[in-house]
């Protein structure tokens, strides 16, 4: 396909900016998204001891008991199955000014702080908000958008040359050339992957703000009402008034595993379910579980007193709005299939950060003055917060995995002591890659990032006696899994570190990356 | 080009919106069924259309003919709900 060049150079120029404006925020959405892949295994990892899983009894005098304890749960309470996110069960309902609290079987009384290990959640924060309360989330809602835009525009320069960029990887003198084509064949490769993330990643970020604007403009102001309809499976009802118990939370979990079995999906496996107006004749429960060759899990609606089915969506057999859902929900976070799209999603992951990392360094390159040794201010600026913001968020995250093992073990408060480590290893990474020359503070952080990292499994197994020889013999994946990982990625920043080091030495002498006491 | 991101941006937000509501009304069936696969898809649509807005010659061009079919389609929305055409 040809295009006219003053188009060609639009989308090149609307390329770049877009990349500029939003490759920061993605770089960490990408690294700690591929990290939330495992979020589960991470779960297990951050944990003090690897409890054992609770039973379905533990869950049944839980509900019981939170239902005795507090009134509003009688509302609406939700709850999670044993060995689900969790070992142990959990359950979760708001209080009268609308706060979250959440009750396991050890604390009946309820905490709003999450149970469980607030490493997994640290990260997933950092992918979706770059820890940011609030407003980052709408953020990272725009930076989605102006991803699609460099998506799209990235996609039209490619274009006229599709076929040749994809088989062109082109190794030798010229560095920049080889960083070009590796841009290329990773975005072009993985673009149905990244087409994904900025419309599910939009969409996750936006959604309630969408629905705001679209609910008058389309929908007649309808949309509201309509919505619960669309997205949960129990339909609303009202109470009755009169008492009656509940059935068993045993027959609920037996019984939806049935009603999915009868669908044609011998895998359901129950996670969480959500029960409205317990105690009460009109009591519903919905159990929301996983079908892992489905793509997204399912519900099943039950008459909570007397266990009759009142409503299904389960794979292969939903509504429109619940087949987009669950595919919107299961593309974003890979939980389909099984252990082997969770490592693709991995990779991708990694690769998309070094997308954006690789387009920064290309644009640096690309205002590189040959002829004088003085680099131009705009050149310098990118390649310190190039290296402040991208390296520097490697180091943070696997600092605050080094705080979430030696933390408990002095007897510290891990959940904001995690946080201090994280955001505080960042923001000292930043100001020494602004103050030290662009090219060795890249080889100093990049080492620092080694460093870090390889020091997670020796955390891990300081602080719990689960060194990943033992993890390994006792069959524990998930626990060796992270520390292996852990290694690999160790060993991949010292590879780095000595690449831009032989970069410093041997490549063009005038540019941002080149060492200067030549 | 920052005429032409405005064009995008504001009346093709408005464009975007347009085309989603017809094509969820339109569709057999009543809207609800569609509102979720919907409002998926504005975001790509919303994205395609900014990037079309920068093959505009000039910024006034694409916030004139964007910003007309917006409203077009707009009304043509508003006919066929409030005539009861479409439910």
């Amino acid at each position: 396909m040809k295009l006219k060049p003053a188009t060609l150079r639009t989308f090149t120029t609307l390329h770049s900016w877009m990349g500029l404006v939003a490759g920061f925020a993605l770089f960490v959405a990408f690294y700690a998204g591929a990290i939330t892949v495992f979020h589960q295994p991470l779960q297990q990892w951050a944990t003090p001891r690897t409890a054992a899983i609770g039973s379905l009894d533990d869950a049944q005098r839980l509900l019981d008991d939170v239902l005795a304890r507090h009134p509003e749960a009688r509302e609406h309470v939700g709850m999670t199955f044993p060995g689900y996110e969790l070992a142990q069960p959990t359950a979760y309902w708001q209080d009268r000014h609308g706060t979250w609290l959440f009750a396991t079987p050890d604390h009946l009384a309820g905490n709003p702080t999450p149970p469980g290990a607030s490493l997994p959640e640290l990260i997933n924060q950092l992918h979706y908000m770059l820890g940011i309360p609030v407003a980052g989330t709408w953020l990272m809602g725009v930076v989605s958008l102006l991803y699609g835009i460099a998506l799209v525009s990235g996609f039209v320069i490619h274009l006229p040359r599709l076929v040749k960029d994809l088989f062109a990887l082109r190794p030798g003198r010229n560095l920049k050339r080889f960083w070009q084509d590796a841009h290329n064949v990773i975005g072009l490769l993985s673009l149905p992957f990244h087409i994904v993330f900025a419309v599910t990643g939009a969409l996750l970020c936006l959604m309630f703000v969408l629905m705001l604007a679209l609910n008058p403009l389309i929908y007649d102001g309808k949309l509201m009402a309509a919505s619960a309809a669309a997205m949960d499976t129990a339909p609303i009802v009202q109470k009755a008034g009169v008492a009656r118990p509940l059935s068993p939370l045993a027959s609920w979990h037996a019984r939806s595993i049935e009603v999915a079995r009868d669908q044609g999906i011998a895998d359901f496996v129950p996670g969480y379910l959500k029960l409205a107006h317990a105690g009460d004749a009109h009591a519903v429960v919905e159990i929301t579980g996983t079908a892992p060759r489905g793509l997204g899990g399912g519900a099943v609606a039950l008459d909570a007193t007397s266990g009759a089915v009142i409503a299904t969506q389960l794979p292969g057999a939903r509504d429109a709005n619940h087949a987009t859902l669950a595919a919107v929900y299961a593309l974003h976070f890979g939980d389909y299939g099984n252990v082997a799209v969770q490592w693709l999603y991995f990779l991708l992951g990694l690769g998309g950060a070094f997308l954006f990392y690789s387009g920064n360094l290309l644009w640096i390159e690309s205002r590189r003055k040959r002829r004088q040794a003085e680099q131009g201010r705009s050149s310098i600026i990118m390649a310190r917060a190039t290296v402040g913001i991208c390296i520097g968020v490697c180091v943070a995250v696997s600092a605050a995995f080094v705080a979430a093992q030696l933390l408990p073990w002095l007897g510290w408060n891990v959940g904001a002591g995690e946080r201090w480590a994280c955001f505080g290893s960042w923001a000292l990474c930043a100001i020494w890659a602004s103050w030290r020359t662009p090219s060795r503070a890249a080889q100093e952080l990049l080492w620092l990032a080694a460093l870090v990292t390889a020091l997670i499994p020796l955390a891990h197994g300081l602080a719990t006696g689960w060194w990943f020889w033992r993890s390994a013999a006792a069959g524990h994946g998930a626990l060796f899994a992270v520390d292996i990982g852990a290694l690999a990625l160790a060993i991949g920043f010292a590879a780095l570190a000595r690449a831009t080091a032989r970069r410093g030495r041997t490549g063009g002498a005038n540019s941002v990356w080149a060492d200067q006491r030549r | 080009m920052w005429a032409r991101a405005g064009a995008g941006v504001l009346p093709g937000f408005f464009l975007a919106a347009a085309l989603i509501g017809l094509l969820g009304w339109l569709l057999p069936g009543p809207w609800e069924s569609t509102m979720v696969a919907g409002l998926t898809a504005f975001f790509p649509l919303w994205i395609g259309v900014i990037c079309a807005a920068f093959r505009f010659s000039s910024g006034r061009r694409a916030w004139l003919w964007l910003g007309g079919l917006a409203l077009l389609a707009l009304g043509l929305l508003w006919l066929l709900q409030t005539s009861g055409w479409v439910r």
